[in-house]
């Protein structure tokens, strides 16, 4: 629809997708990548310098992308990788047949690459919503080159 | 009457004694008026009594350990080899020894006499807990030293110092150890995947001891002798913690305790035609891992402990050499003796009069 066609894809070459932090920085409610997963801290304890040797940081997390429960132990002063994580929010345009769901962006163009959630609640809900032509914005969060749906809000009847 | 009633208390409170005489030794301890030798004060020890006259008895069966021959035994079996009929071989065929240790004796100055057994081969096979060897190394990176007993427990951690005993190791000699063992279980986990090999605490403890390459070690000792070294709770020490940490960020090193204990039944099980004898300092694992393995055998020739167990609450790390007995672990026919005693005193003087004065007396004199 607009002059320019950015077509933006969902790996940005030119920056990184993380950034390193002290580990004992890392706090509850923060990111950490995990076995070169993303995932958002659940738990932190850690045990000081002893028998076992330098002070170490336990951490408990979930993948933000497949929610399952990673765990870690770093030296706490060792630097960890943590990604950036990015939400943006489109509006709903459409859902094709192959499972994918076509957005529109800020700019005024359409993002045709991203699947349908794989959580069964929000998936009937977007379902359901769109079947009824309710006009629905999707938060699509974004981390270490993979994205995925994760809620929507229906804003007023059509 | 009178006369009656008291030449019958007169036997009763004398009653007639059996002579000992040429039955039992005399008690007689050291005569200082001799001056001060050390050999001769130690061989007094047999005739002092108590628990001196035990570590006397220890000496003389670690000694019979240390002398005994294939040739001694006249009986020879029909059904032998040739080889085990020839003399010359029976000549050089000695005892196998077992020795076992608690970790503490490592943290101790305990540790330097036990590399002096392992340095000139003079055991053959070691069991002990994983303090005991984590404690060998550490003492190559940093040094462990003396304290006190009294020393308050939440003061000594406020300053990052750990106690043993009246002993006291600094946080950061654990720090330096992980530094130290983690590069190597990184190594060791490559060679698992890419070649194919299958670590077992020995196995690991031999690549350990490679790796230190400090002849203050014993376990350094213990590689370049080809002693094994078993430990099959290597999990329960520092040696533990750090697997557990490698296995966050690498993980898949295994450890495989079934072949070790084949390995160290199988020390005792194909002894023979050699004795066996076991050396155990303190209680706990390798006390009953020496002894189990012992067992398989139908039980070691020669048995010394040496700690400060009691056998009252059915414990195994107190019971004495003749529950052993029982077991099959020691042989009816074996020489054995308990020292009640910490062995920071009796190991080292019973070493004195047993490896080192034999070595002494085989080595060329000093000039």
């Amino acid at each position: 629809m607009s002059d320019e066609e950015h077509h933006f894809e969902s790996s940005d070459a030119g920056a990184s997708k993380t950034y390193p932090q002290q580990a004992g920085n890392i706090r509850k409610g923060g990111y950490i990548v995990i076995k070169g997963r993303p995932c958002k801290v659940v738990e932190v304890s850690t045990s000081k310098t002893g028998k076992h040797g330098h002070a170490k940081c336990h951490f408990v997390a979930i993948d933000i992308f497949t929610s399952k429960k990673l765990e870690d132990i770093v030296p706490s002063s060792h630097n960890c990788d943590v990604p950036h994580v990015n939400r943006t929010d489109y509006q709903l345009i459409d859902i094709s047949e192959d499972g994918f769901v076509s957005l529109l962006t800020d700019n005024g163009s359409t993002k045709d690459d991203l699947k349908l959630p794989t959580d069964e609640a929000l998936l009937t809900q977007l379902k359901t919503g769109f079947e009824e032509g309710k006009d629905i914005v999707v938060s699509v969060m974004s981390a270490m080159g993979e994205e995925q749906m994760c809620a929507l809000k229906e804003v007023g009847p059509k | 009457m009178e006369d009656h009633v008291l030449s019958s208390v007169h036997s009763t409170v004398f009653k007639e004694s059996e002579s000992l005489e040429g039955k039992c030794d005399k008690i007689e301890g050291y005569d200082f008026n001799q001056g001060v030798n050390y050999p001769k004060l130690l061989r007094s020890m047999l005739t002092t009594g108590f628990q001196a006259s035990n570590l006397g008895e220890a000496i003389d069966v670690v000694n019979q350990m240390l002398d005994w021959r294939l040739a001694d035994e006249t009986a020879v079996d029909e059904d032998c080899s040739e080889e085990e009929k020839d003399p010359s071989y029976r000549e050089s065929v000695k005892c196998k020894i077992f020795l076992g240790f608690t970790s503490n004796l490592i943290s101790s100055g305990v540790r330097d006499t036990i590399r002096y057994l392992v340095q000139h081969h003079m055991v053959d096979v070691i069991v002990t807990t994983a303090g005991g060897v984590e404690e060998d190394l550490i003492k190559c990176l940093a040094p462990t030293f003396k304290g006190d007993f009294s020393l308050p427990g939440a003061y000594l951690r406020s300053k990052g110092l750990n106690r043993i005993g009246n002993l006291l190791v600094p946080n950061d000699n654990y720090c330096k150890f992980e530094t130290w063992i983690l590069p190597i279980f990184d190594d060791m986990l490559k060679e698992q995947k890419e070649e194919n090999v299958l670590w077992t605490p020995s196995k690991l403890l031999a690549r350990l001891g490679k790796e230190i390459n400090n002849e203050s070690s014993y376990l350094y000792w213990a590689y370049k002798m080809n002693i094994p070294v078993f430990c099959p709770g290597l999990t329960d020490g520092s040696l533990g913690d750090m697997l557990y940490f490698h296995s966050f960020r690498s993980s898949g090193l295994v450890v495989d305790v079934v072949q070790d204990i084949r390995a160290i039944n199988g020390e005792a099980v194909h002894a023979t035609p050699r004795k066996t004898g076991m050396i155990i300092l303190g209680g706990g694992l390798p006390k009953h891992h020496i002894c189990n393995a012992n067992m398989m055998r139908n039980g070691a020739d020669y048995a010394v402990f040496i700690n400060t167990g009691q056998e009252f609450d059915g414990s195994d790390s107190g019971a004495r050499p003749d529950e052993a007995v029982s077991w099959g672990k020691i042989r009816g026919s074996a020489k054995s003796v308990k020292v009640y005693c910490d062995a920071t005193i009796a190991f080292p003087l019973l070493v004195a009069e047993t490896f080192a004065s034999k070595r002494d007396q085989t080595c060329e004199p000093k000039t």
